[in-house]
């Protein structure tokens, strides 16, 4: 009997819902023209919603077998999946990561790059706000230089 | 840089009025966006055009390559920025067909049109070995053998579509059509013997035909074209086909709808010049293009115009998704 | 004879074209290292500049920027795992973790040396074989560029290293990311779900950004606090011996590069992966083990991309047909200048096709003076503080993703598949196939519908055409040899049972 690893915090869940993507998939690749003729606009984008559901399912089943991740039923898995998946940090980044795309177009580029580098770096090495201010000036000022004089980007 | 930051700013809470900024329009770069993909015909228009309509204007114009679903994206990317003359879009006769062909509610109609810059020819091309000597042998051909010639296509809306559509509003021509990405990918197709023929914008064809690498069957106009004399026009196999003629693709400049009078007088004033530049002029002539450098109201007619006579005759092969009619557009 | 040697070191011998290869290859490296950066950017934007040029300075500086830039996504790659073009996708599977391994600086050097002699043995394809090269890209047929697709599809045998089925559900989810849009045949609509943004297609720069990029930053934030890895800098030169030891494969997958890059319709991202694949084939005992840090899976990338530089100029310079996107915009830039790109090109301005070979040979010898300079520098990069490094990183992928359309849509999409590629990750998909997806699905799409199309959708008559035809007889037999040979089914079967 091969050894089996326990599944990840949140792996069967995170499994399931790229199966109920898939069947999101097949379900969209039908409404392009239905199950028409071998070669209309749905024909392949059919067999791919197909294939994402056939190995997914194959994943799950091989699946079936292991050891839940931690005890405690899905609260517990949850609080697990926290953990090990989303610390603080993510969390801390991700929501900066949708504050800076939020600001982009409101501030414009300098404001909202200077904002977000200085915010971020004090948030995840607390302290050294010297170097943070600095690092920030000299990023923001490179890459606004090379994007919008050197390479003519227009930038938000 | 700080000024920026504030331009920025007041732009970002609305207050710039854009009456103020028109007065002395332009004050800083414009965004120029070109709804066809890097190295085509729209592309290669746009960027031969744009040096000298920047020395007309006194600022830089950045372009920027916005492809997709047959020039809809580019197209509607312009419409959802400011009116205020700082995005311009570079299209093609694509957009006069989006609300025939399904793809979008929306035409030149419904932006404001600064410069009717061009329109090219279009040449039936076939490989260099094909059987045919003449549109009429291929007609023939395909009248005996129906569903059987192989045409390169470039999709719904497409250059090859549409003319195949005015040829079946006239005549009958069954063919399979096989569709590329565009004429660059049709023609090395059509050298590999690989589809029969193919409508291709005379720019693309000309030098391969010269070659002697593809023959021109025949030309989509009622003369001879002179830079190539021995291709005979298409009215010689089709004659009924003159009522549609002179027809081909177009390209041409325009902005928002509510853009200021001032800003979208200065911009013509702009493109006409640009257009009119003697090494442009040049440009157009070696790819075969006839110049047209229409602006106001003459442009609005002949996009009208245009719309139109290729909508209608769309319509009468049974190729168009929306009827004209239903769509408001008036019979030719 | 005179001629031809006058015409190859024209740009040799005037400082002005010798000055602006140079610049163009330096520049070509930066664009290329910036993901969103891409080379055919660089190049258009290039030509309005060089409109009031003569037409050698602008095609000098072209072919600079081409050379540099299609080796300059390795950088990336190889220091963030972020590839900074798609053609760098296989670069980043042992390039990354060499970094990880404090041997950041030996991968540039010895990808700077393996991508010069890809470069240099592509141009002499270019220039010995051209004419028959340009002849047999003709004769592969939309059925033929099926069974490439198929064939490109069946990598994610070797590229998913842990579980088959994971590798075919991310590469099927590649592809359905490709085809998201307005189908090219008939403008319907697919997946895009009523979004005039989606009508366009989600570029695959965007999901390579998101999924390698962001992916990567939101990871490193797990090690936060590790002190990043010691950069050993002493080594930077591959050994003689160890190129020698590698020559044999790079010239095979050199060849890989110059004739998939010499087909109109496939270019250095495909010929990349292609030799990827074909390296962890038949090396039996590499460095270490592929996806580790193995020097053959950065060799095998890096000489095909560069050979594909080669090719793509031959249908360009013998037809006047692009072999590519960049290749297009030359086109359209001597169209420009009042020249004709077609079949006539060599014969009209004979000087054309010597003067490039001339000039991409310089840009070679140019891209190994910049690439192994600065490298200390670049290695450091590597251990910069991690508080650093990662908003740096997201900067960058914001920033590259609007550059590339100037659309904040896009922003959101790619910071999404940055989301959905940790996840990916955390779970043990990889995301290779993905990439590998996005590439070849809609290739693979389009050139069935145009095969059904050429036989009048006849699926007898298609099948039987895979079998007919001697270039397409021979592309089958592949595809059924790598689908029943090393059967993937089999291990798939196999490896689902086990684990």
């Amino acid at each position: 009997m091969p050894h089996r690893p326990p599944l990840k915090a949140g792996e069967r869940a995170f499994n399931l819902l790229l199966l109920l993507l898939s069947g999101g998939v097949f379900y969209e690749a039908y409404r392009i023209s239905g199950f028409e003729l071998p070669n209309s606009a749905g024909a392949f984008p059919l067999l791919l919603g197909a294939i994402m559901i056939v190995t997914m399912l194959s994943i799950l089943l091989g699946q079936r077998h292991h050891s839940r991740p931690a005890a405690g039923g899905a609260l517990g898995e949850l609080r697990q999946f926290l953990a090990t998946h989303f610390p603080l940090p993510v969390v801390l980044f991700s929501l900066l990561a949708v504050g800076y795309l939020l600001a982009l177009p409101a501030l414009g580029f300098i404001a909202a790059t200077a904002l977000f580098l200085l915010i971020t770096q004090l948030c995840l090495r607390r302290g050294h706000w010297v170097s943070a201010v600095l690092v920030t000036v000299l990023i923001t000022a490179v890459i606004y230089a090379l994007f919008t004089l050197l390479f003519q980007v227009y930038l938000p | 840089m700080l000024k920026h930051t504030l331009t920025a700013l007041a732009l970002a809470t609305g207050l710039t009025a854009t009456s103020l900024a028109a007065a002395d329009y332009p004050e800083h770069n414009i965004q120029g966006i070109i709804q066809w993909g890097a190295g085509g015909a729209t592309d290669n228009v746009a960027r031969s055009l744009t040096p000298h309509v920047e020395e007309a204007l006194g600022t830089k114009i950045i372009l920027n390559n916005r492809p997709g679903g047959t020039g809809v994206i580019g197209m509607n990317a312009v419409m959802h920025k400011r009116p205020d003359g700082y995005t311009v879009l570079y299209g093609a006769e694509n957009p006069q067909l989006y609300p025939i062909m399904g793809l979008a509610d929306f035409t030149y109609a419904d932006m404001q049109p600064i410069n009717v810059i061009a329109q090219g020819l279009v040449v039936i091309a076939a490989p260099a070995d094909s059987p045919f000597d003449s549109f009429q042998d291929l007609l023939d051909y395909a009248h005996q053998h129906p569903d059987e010639l192989r045409m390169g296509d470039t999709g719904a809306g497409g250059l090859p579509s549409t003319l195949l559509a005015m040829i079946n509003a006239v005549d009958s021509l069954e063919v399979r059509s096989v569709t590329f990405g565009g004429d660059g990918p049709g023609i090395t197709a059509m050298l590999g013997d690989h589809i029969d023929f193919m409508p291709l914008s005379l720019a693309a064809a000309k030098e391969q035909i010269k070659a002697g690498r593809l023959k021109g069957l025949a030309v989509f106009t009622r003369e001879p074209v002179e830079s190539l004399p021995n291709i005979p026009p298409i009215t010689q196999a089709l004659p009924d086909i003159a009522a549609y003629l002179p027809w081909g693709p177009f390209w041409a400049v325009a902005v928002r709808k509510d853009t200021p009078d001032a800003v979208v007088d200065t911009l013509s004033d702009a493109y006409a010049k640009g257009v009119a530049n003697e090494q442009f002029q040049r440009f157009l002539s070696d790819n075969s293009a006839k110049s047209l450098n229409l602006r106001g109201e003459e442009a609005e007619q002949f996009l009208k115009r245009w719309q139109s006579v290729t909508a209608w005759a769309l319509e009468k092969a049974g190729s168009a998704k929306v009827s004209p009619e239903s769509v408001g557009i008036p019979k030719p | 004879m005179g001629d031809t040697l006058s015409f190859f070191l024209m740009s040799w011998l005037d400082p002005s074209l010798l000055m602006l290869t140079a610049a163009g290859t330096l520049a070509g490296i930066y664009v290329g290292a910036i993901p969103g950066l891409s080379v055919t950017m660089a190049t258009s934007i290039l030509i309005s500049f060089t409109f009031s040029w003569d037409v050698n300075d602008a095609l000098a500086l072209i072919v600079g920027i081409y050379t540099g830039g299609v080796y300059g996504g390795s950088r990336t790659a190889i220091l963030l795992n972020i590839p900074g073009a798609p053609s760098s996708v296989a670069t980043a599977f042992d390039g990354y973790p060499l970094a990880q391994q404090g041997e950041a600086g030996r991968a540039i050097g010895l990808s700077t040396v393996m991508s010069v002699i890809g470069g240099l043995l592509g141009t002499l394809v270019l220039a010995s074989v051209a004419p028959y090269l340009s002849d047999m890209a003709l004769e592969f047929a939309p059925r033929d560029y099926f069974l490439i697709a198929a064939l490109g599809l069946l990598l994610v045998g070797s590229l998913a290293a842990e579980s088959l089925s994971r590798g075919i559900f991310a590469a099927a989810l590649g592809a359905v990311i490709g085809l998201v849009g307005l189908d090219p045949v008939t403008a319907d609509p697919r997946f895009t779900l009523g979004s005039m943004q989606l009508m366009g297609g989600i570029h695959y720069v965007v999901v390579m950004i998101g999924m390698f990029g962001v992916a990567e930053a939101f990871f490193q934030l797990h090690q936060l606090d590790a002190t990043p890895v010691r950069q050993k800098v002493d080594k930077i030169l591959p050994s003689l011996s160890l190129v020698l030891k590698f020559l044999p494969l790079s010239i095979r997958t050199s060849l890989i590069g110059v004739i998939v890059g010499a087909l109109p319709g496939t270019g250095g991202d495909i010929a990349s992966l292609f030799a990827y694949d074909h390296a962890k084939r038949t090396v039996k005992k590499p460095s270490k083990p592929f996806g580790e840090g193995a020097y053959e899976g950065l060799v095998a990338p890096e000489t095909a991309n560069n050979a594909a530089v080669g090719g793509a100029y031959v249908p360009m310079l013998t037809l006047g047909m692009p072999g590519d996107a960049v290749t297009a915009i030359i086109i359209g830039a001597l169209t420009i200048h009042g020249l004709n790109p077609g079949p006539m090109l060599m014969i009209e301005t004979p000087y054309i096709f010597w003067f490039t070979v001339g000039n991409l040979v310089l840009a070679n010898l140019f891209l190994l003076l910049f690439g192994l300079t600065g490298i200390k520098l670049f290695a450091k990069v590597v251990e910069l503080p991690k508080a650093i490094l990662i908003p740096l990183i997201l900067v960058l992928c914001v920033v590259g993703t609007y550059s590339l359309n100037g659309s904040m849509t896009e922003v959101y999409w790619m910071l999404g598949f940055g989301l959905l590629g940790y996840f990916m990750k955390v779970y043990r998909f990889q995301m290779g196939p993905v990439i590998l997806g996005v590439i070849l699905g809609p290739l693979m799409d389009t050139s069935y519908r145009q095969a059904m199309a050429s036989v009048g959708n006849d699926s007898a008559a298609f099948v039987s055409g895979l079998f007919t035809h001697p270039l397409s007889l021979v592309l089958t037999l592949a595809v059924l040899f790598l689908l029943l040979g090393h059967s993937p089914l089999k291990r798939l079967l196999r490896r689902e049972k086990a684990a």
